[in-house]
């Protein structure tokens, strides 16, 4: 089990003047369930992006056991994601067209490793696992609940060690939510995987064992005080 | 991979259609240009090969061409009775025949003639009827709309030129010639005498004793032989009987009041001083073709925009950039090969259907077909297409995922 270390971690773009994200430590342990608040533009999908590798930081360190991500090339940074990060968004990204099951291997099958059986056998049992009876379904013919489903289902097909998700609930009614965050709990549990969740869901964020506050980059505020400095 | 491929492609549909589309537009206008201007090519060049000489009056080569092969409403000078004399007496000549223009049915045109060129001197036969046997009998060509038994009244020029009926001179039909694939095929065949009759040109010629000149006169016998005293033709055509002599007689009949020429060859040299216009019409259509593939390039560009959460959205859940890149450009590729295959069809109808009313405005046989050097151009647009197919894909997978997904 690998933790995630930051530190003195900036994300600027050229022509604002100050910086987008500015973490000068930030710890996430291992198999731990953090929930990223903060106002809109404060950073959030900016610290997500970084940890996940889809942007680079314009500075500092972000160490995964002895592996710096902020100094992998763009192609060594796509192989880390797609072996340790699994990603659900706010916009689903299903692909209409093709059933559930197919939506859910679509990266496995599009990555670099070779496609066996077993990943068929996973994805079958990770969308009965999230509540998905039938997985020759096609994903445009299923509510906004149970496409999300979906997605948490192929966040998970490769065996991620860091499952994020960036206002997963957000486009959902509270039923729907209220479900698809058991799901991202119980699953990361089952799973041990990090669990990183930025959501303005009280509800989710109030079960999630460590808060993290952004405010205009800046971590303003964390349920466990001794992570920040 | 394929599924998602597809899949997308489906989803796309509109898009997918208009590049299609496109494509094979550009596809169908370069071969629509080149089949056509081959088979005009070769089908003029066709209808050419029954004429292997002819001799004429001095005048210009192509008019005499248009007027005795094409059968073009010309005023050509009459070339004297005598040579046409000399001709249908000389050893080295299989037959030659006179052709006397001018007069219409209609918009059918009357060719004054004899039966060796209706029969290429008994190399063909009449699909219907017998040949003409007298001054008031007509063979019609294969594509004129009229029966056997019908009666045509000759009027000089045409109608709508301010042409006036000879009423006093009619033809019967009684045969049909076989098909040509030239202008033949729509024109009515006579006896000459006929047409020197209905001009009051019959001079000495024949045994025409009729003092009641102007009068129908059914009993004159028709063709050869000829003497001095035969009428003045616009034309002569001759069937020599060997290359050699073709060409000497050729050599023999370039003199101050004759020409001879070859048909054939007066044509190749109208089309080395068209080829200026053929390398036009292809720099038109090859321009057309850059114009619709920087339109292919703008809409593949579109297209990948429109795609680009999307694509982003596939790197964000692990799939490699190469991956992305092979899906773009094949998406492309296939879309250009459609839109070429369909192309070619599209242009192959497109020359068929201008052969096909060229054919039925001036009778001339236009074969479309396809040659190696036509899949060599199809090859070459396909090749070029995924070339610039190369740039929206590559660029598809430059782009940084996070802005994409941010919007
Ligand atoms: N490519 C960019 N160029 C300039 N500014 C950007 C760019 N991307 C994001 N930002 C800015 O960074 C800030 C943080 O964005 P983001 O991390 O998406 O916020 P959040 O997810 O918390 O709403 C915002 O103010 C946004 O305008
Ligand atoms: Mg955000």
């Amino acid at each position: 089990m690998s933790d995630l270390t930051l530190s003195s971690v900036k994300l600027c773009y050229a022509g604002l003047a100050d910086p987008v994200l500015d973490i000068s430590k930030l710890r996430l342990d291992a198999g731990s369930h953090i929930a990223i608040t903060g106002a809109s533009g404060s950073g959030k999908s900016s610290l997500v992006n970084i940890i996940s590798g889809l942007e680079r930081a314009s500075d500092g360190k972000v160490l995964w056991d002895d592996v710096d991500l902020c100094t992998l090339s763009e192609t060594a940074r796509e192989r880390w994601r797609a072996a340790n990060i699994g990603l659900v968004l706010q916009d689903f990204y299903l692909f209409s067209g093709l059933s559930a099951l197919e939506n859910v291997l679509l990266p496995v099958r599009l990555g670099r490793v070779r496609f066996r059986v077993e990943h068929r056998k996973r994805a079958e049992h990770l969308l009965k696992r999230v509540g998905l009876a039938r997985a020759d379904q096609p994903v445009q013919t299923m509510s906004r609940g149970e496409m999300q489903r979906v997605a948490v289902a192929r966040a998970l097909v490769t065996k991620p060690k860091i499952l994020i998700a960036d206002e997963p609930t957000a486009s959902l009614d509270e039923a729907s939510g209220l479900a698809v965050g058991d799901l991202l709990i119980e699953l990361a549990r089952e799973e041990a995987a990090t669990l990183l969740v930025v959501s303005h869901d009280a509800q989710l964020v109030s079960r999630m064992e460590r808060r993290i506050r952004l405010s205009r980059g800046k971590i303003t505020e964390t349920a466990t005080p001794e992570y920040a400095a | 991979m394929i599924r998602f491929i597809v899949a997308d492609l489906k989803r796309l549909w509109a898009g997918s259609l208009v590049i299609v589309l496109l494509v094979a537009c550009a596809a169908a206008l370069g071969i629509a240009v080149t089949l056509q201007e081959r088979a005009l090519r070769l089908g003029s060049a066709r209808a050419a090969d029954a004429f292997d000489l002819v001799v004429a009056a001095p005048g210009s080569e192509t008019q005499i061409v248009l007027a005795s092969v094409f059968l073009q409403p010309s005023a050509l000078p009459l070339v004297s009775g005598s040579v046409l004399h000399t001709l249908s007496q000389d050893p080295r000549v299989a037959w030659a025949a006179p052709v006397g223009f001018g007069d219409f049915y209609g918009q059918i045109p009357i060719v004054g003639t004899t039966s060796d060129l209706v029969l290429q001197g008994g190399k063909k036969t009449l699909t219907d009827g017998r040949m003409f046997s007298k001054r008031t009998e007509a063979v019609i060509g294969a594509k004129v709309e009229m029966a056997l038994g019908d009666i045509v009244t000759p009027m000089h020029g045409l109608a709508h030129e301010g042409g006036h009926v000879h009423a006093d001179a009619t033809y019967t039909v009684v045969g049909r010639a076989a098909e040509t694939g030239s202008p033949w095929d729509k024109a009515i065949l006579v006896p000459i005498e006929g047409v020197w009759h209905v001009h009051g040109m019959e001079g000495a010629h024949g045994l025409n004793l009729d003092p009641h000149h102007g009068e129908q006169n059914e009993t004159v016998s028709i063709g050869e032989p000829w003497t001095a005293d035969t009428p003045g033709v616009p034309a002569i055509i001759v069937k020599p009987k060997s290359i050699g002599d073709a060409y000497r007689l050729r050599q023999e009949y370039r003199t101050a009041s004759t020409t001879a020429i070859f048909p054939a060859e007066v044509l190749t040299r109208l089309y080395a001083t068209l080829g200026d216009a053929r390398a036009l019409l292809s720099a038109v259509a090859i321009g057309s073709q850059i114009l619709v593939g920087a339109a292919i390039a703008l809409v593949a560009v579109i297209h990948v925009g429109q795609k680009r959460s999307q694509i982003a959205a596939l790197r964000a859940f692990g799939a490699p950039r190469t991956s992305l890149f092979i899906i773009v450009w094949s998406q492309l590729l296939i879309l250009t090969t459609l839109g070429a295959a369909l192309g070619m069809g599209l242009g192959y109808a497109i020359a068929r259907l201008i052969s096909h009313l060229l054919k039925a405005e001036s009778g001339v046989t236009m074969p479309v077909a396809f040659i190696g050097s036509d899949m060599r151009m199809v090859i070459g647009l396909i090749v070029a297409a995924s070339l610039l197919a190369l740039g929206p894909a590559a660029l598809a997978c430059r782009q940084s995922v996070a802005g994409a997904l941010r919007r």
